[in-house]
């Protein structure tokens, strides 16, 4: 065999597919699957992007351990980065000042659910240092899923609006929160207060620069080139990424950066800034990449040992949500029915958390060590259900575009009207 | 003579003569992309906590929403009442991040994109008319002008008939549809044509004579009821007014309350002085005056009837306000034909603002944020 090998100058038997060939597997097999449950089940394709991640990780060849490395990493990221920026971009500031109760369900609707995750790991056993970090990592909402559902359905709405604007500033919350936690960490643990107080700082502050500087040229950019080009789309693709990577290089927050430039380019004019969704083609393969990555990250052995605590935190979770956004939906301006859609939008987790686990596996690996398999639990029960409940709130809220009726309907319906 | 055993025209009510009434068609749109945003239920449940003198109702798709004044006397009248309303739309929409705002169509929207307003008799529409119900998503203004009688109705409703090319072009603001410049002033105006019934109403001077044309119609099993005439003017027994229905939707208040107010000094004029009497053959050049009007706005020829001359719309409207300023000193109708002035002799009409508005932006979402702001009252 080998000898038959080097004669067709083959370099190793057996074959060695590389990262290209492995990456070029998960785009045929994600878009196979999210096609057909598009097509079959008229759900979410990414509903199809995480089943393939799924079995990947079913095979035993998943992100069984949860830590996110080198080219894993760097597409969750870049992907991520794409995803935030754009849903930063649908932040109104002006919204807020002019509704103040949009701002206070923003806060009650974050605050209260990291406060309940945090009783809830207390209340469960577990130790205080864990319960704080816990409150970030699985208090965060599923930005991520939220934007994709509601850009790959075009729903329009007040509900699609606000869970956009709800999760961008929740994201940004439990980012703050992980950062004064980590450097809380360092104090309590160390009593090292000059990195205590100086790395949240040195990340903010960093992490702002570098997103006002991705804003500016975006918004450069927007006024200067026809977006209708696609050369322009991939200039445009290549600030986000560059930007990204900067972070990447100075050690600063990958969600911050993009999240924030979003929310600056959004408010700095009121001139629109429109782009083509995900930043057209190149920025929707990151995005399949994403989802299929996002779907492997669990494992037998982790949802064994994490489902009974994942279970009550998203139990918690959606309670609290649900509480909040149905109470204040009327002083904010909208009916109860849309509040509760509200809460099935945000009840979902998503790379957003398995992201903060990174940060935290970085400095702390001692506390996300024990809280990997409940992350992981969690993001095995929500791959295929998150999806589905942001289109069910969604469809709820009547912003899902119902199918278009058929032919023998329109034909009954004229019949009753001649 | 009773030939009819299906529907039949209820009674044409008694109204104030020359009292005015007033309707908009308005686009919400969100304040992301400008787009056309489903949000009409939520404002009106908003809208309820506000007394208003007039309605806001839905209508057939979700991303637009009419306004209506109650009846009013004179231009001041529907003015304040129309400011009162807008402020109250622009408070609600203000909280849920939509804009609000005038123009015969949407600049850029895709009609098969439209959710069709959950209300039976929408939904029959929808069934009937097919992709043209969606089309259909264009904005108006109607003018209901009070009169004493029937017969009344109609006379003036022929006589007025003369003036829609005037009108047409005075409130022409769709040039853009479907993300493209027509090449009209009014394109709302051709998704009119569409429809079958729509155009002319036929030339009979009395109500006996309408409603044997009515119940014609009726027994033919084409018609229902008024609503099923799309007529550039069209008698509304229900309120005992005819109904302008040409406008399109002004960007701002002031030019909705101005046109109304022209209207009202031609109704008083063509009641008053009589200057010319209403004939069958006042129609031959009637839809060539009117695709002029859509097409070049004040810049139009038109053809009079009755002499056959050609003239500049521009000039004949200029006359027109000439002849009519005895009647708004009359009627307290002096601002709003100022305000026509003006505009005649400035910017022209609003589809020339929106033409230059994406001239200098050249870019449509931005025309559209630019019409919000006119809406609400913040830009001049």
């Amino acid at each position: 065999m080998t000898e038959i090998a080097g004669y067709l100058h083959l370099d190793r038997w057996p074959p060695q597919p590389g990262l290209v060939f492995w990456l070029a597997l998960t785009l045929v097999s994600g878009a196979l699957l999210g096609g057909a449950v598009f097509r079959f089940l008229g759900l979410p394709r990414i509903v199809g992007y995480s089943a393939a991640g799924m079995v990947v990780a079913a095979l035993g060849v998943g992100l069984s351990d949860g830590q996110l490395h080198g080219t894993d990493r760097l597409i969750v990221d870049l992907a991520m980065a794409l995803l935030l920026f754009e849903l930063g971009s649908r932040v109104s500031l002006r919204w807020l000042r002019v509704n103040p109760a949009l701002l206070l369900t923003s806060a009650a609707e974050s605050l209260l659910t990291f406060g309940a995750v945090f009783a809830a790991m207390r209340w469960y056993g577990l130790e205080l240092h864990l319960a704080m970090a816990g409150a970030a990592l699985f208090g965060v909402s599923a930005g991520a899923v939220i934007g994709r559902v509601a850009t790959e359905f075009k729903t329009a709405g007040q509900v699609t609006e606000r869970a956009i604007v709800l999760s961008a500033l929740n994201t940004l919350y439990a980012v703050l929160l992980l950062k004064l936690v980590i450097g809380w960490l360092h104090v309590d643990q160390r009593s090292d207060w000059i990195e205590g107080v100086a790395l949240p700082v040195y990340t903010f502050v960093g992490s702002v620069l570098v997103a006002g500087l991705l804003a500016s040229l975006v918004g450069w950019v927007l006024r200067r080139f026809d977006l209708k080009e696609e050369n322009a789309v991939l200039l445009l693709l290549g600030l986000v990424l560059l930007a990204l990577t900067t972070a990447r290089m100075f050690a600063l927050s990958t969600l911050l950066v993009p999240l924030l430039a979003g929310v600056m380019l959004r408010n700095a004019s009121d001139r629109p800034c429109i782009w083509p969704r995900h930043f057209g083609t190149a920025g929707g393969v990151l995005v399949l990449m994403l989802f299929v990555i996002v779907g492997a990250a669990w494992s037998f052995e982790a949802l064994a040992a994490g489902i009974a605590v994942a279970l009550l935190l998203l139990g918690v979770r959606a309670l609290t949500k649900s509480l909040v956004l149905v109470g204040l939906a009327r002083v904010s301006g909208i009916d109860a029915r849309q509040g509760f859609a509200l809460a099935m939008c945000l009840t979902p987790v998503s790379a957003t958390s398995l992201i903060l686990l990174a940060e935290l596996q970085a400095t702390h690996p001692t506390i996300a060590a024990p809280l990997t398999p409940v992350l992981l639990a969690m993001l095995a029960v929500m791959a295929l259900l998150g999806p589905v409940l942001v289109q069910g709130g969604l469809r709820i809220a009547g912003e899902h575009r119902p199918p278009e009726r058929t032919t023998s309907q329109q034909k009954s319906a004229l019949e009753q009207t001649t | 003579m009773t030939i009819s055993r299906g529907p039949s025209l209820e009674r044409f009510a008694d109204s104030r003569s020359l009292s005015l009434g007033v309707e908009l068609e308005l686009q919400i749109v969100n304040q992301h992309d400008y787009d056309l945003t489903p949000a009409a239920k939520d404002l009106l449940r908003l809208m309820g906590k506000y007394k208003l003198p007039g309605n806001v109702t839905p209508e057939i798709t979700e991303s637009m929403i009419e306004l209506c004044t109650g009846v009013c006397d004179n231009h001041t009248q529907v003015l304040s009442q129309l400011t009162e309303t807008r402020d109250a739309l622009v408070a609600c929409a203000a909280q849920l991040n939509v804009g609000l705002c005038g123009g015969g169509t949407h600049a850029f929207q895709d009609w098969s994109q439209r959710r069709i307003f959950d209300k039976p008799r929408f939904h029959e529409v929808a069934a009937l008319y097919g992709y043209l119900s969606k089309q259909f998503t264009i904005f108006g203004q109607h003018v209901h002008i009070g009169c004493p009688g029937p017969d009344q109705a109609l006379v003036l409703l022929h006589g007025l008939s003369r003036f829609i090319p005037h009108l047409i072009a005075l409130s022409a603001s769709s040039p853009f549809v479907q993300g493209t410049d027509t090449g009209f002033q009014s394109a709302r105006l051709n998704s009119v044509f569409a429809f079958p019934l729509s155009g002319r109403a036929p030339f009979v001077n009395r109500w006996d004579d309408f409603l044997v044309y009515f119940d014609k119609m009726a027994r033919t099993g084409v018609v229902r009821s008024m609503k099923d005439f799309y007529w550039d003017i069209r008698p509304k027994p229900e309120f005992g007014t005819i109904e302008v229905r040409v406008l399109d939707t002004p960007l701002t208040i002031e030019k909705a309350a101005a046109l109304a107010g022209y209207i009202q000094c031609l109704a008083r004029w063509l009641r008053i002085e009589k200057p010319f009497e209403p004939q069958e053959d006042d129609y031959l050049p009637y839809t060539f005056n009117r695709f002029q009007a859509c097409r070049f706005g004040l810049d139009g020829t038109f053809v009079d009837p009755s002499t056959g001359e050609h003239r500049r719309l521009r000039d004949d409207i200029e006359a027109s306000l000439q002849a009519l300023e005895i009647h708004a000193m009359e009627l307290g109708a002096e601002d709003a034909l100022r305000y026509l002035r003006k505009e005649l002799a400035g910017a022209g009409n609003d589809a020339s603002w929106l033409r230059g508005v994406h001239a200098r932006e050249q870019l449509l979402p931005e025309v559209v944020r630019q019409q919000c702001r006119r809406w609400a009252g913040d830009s001049p």
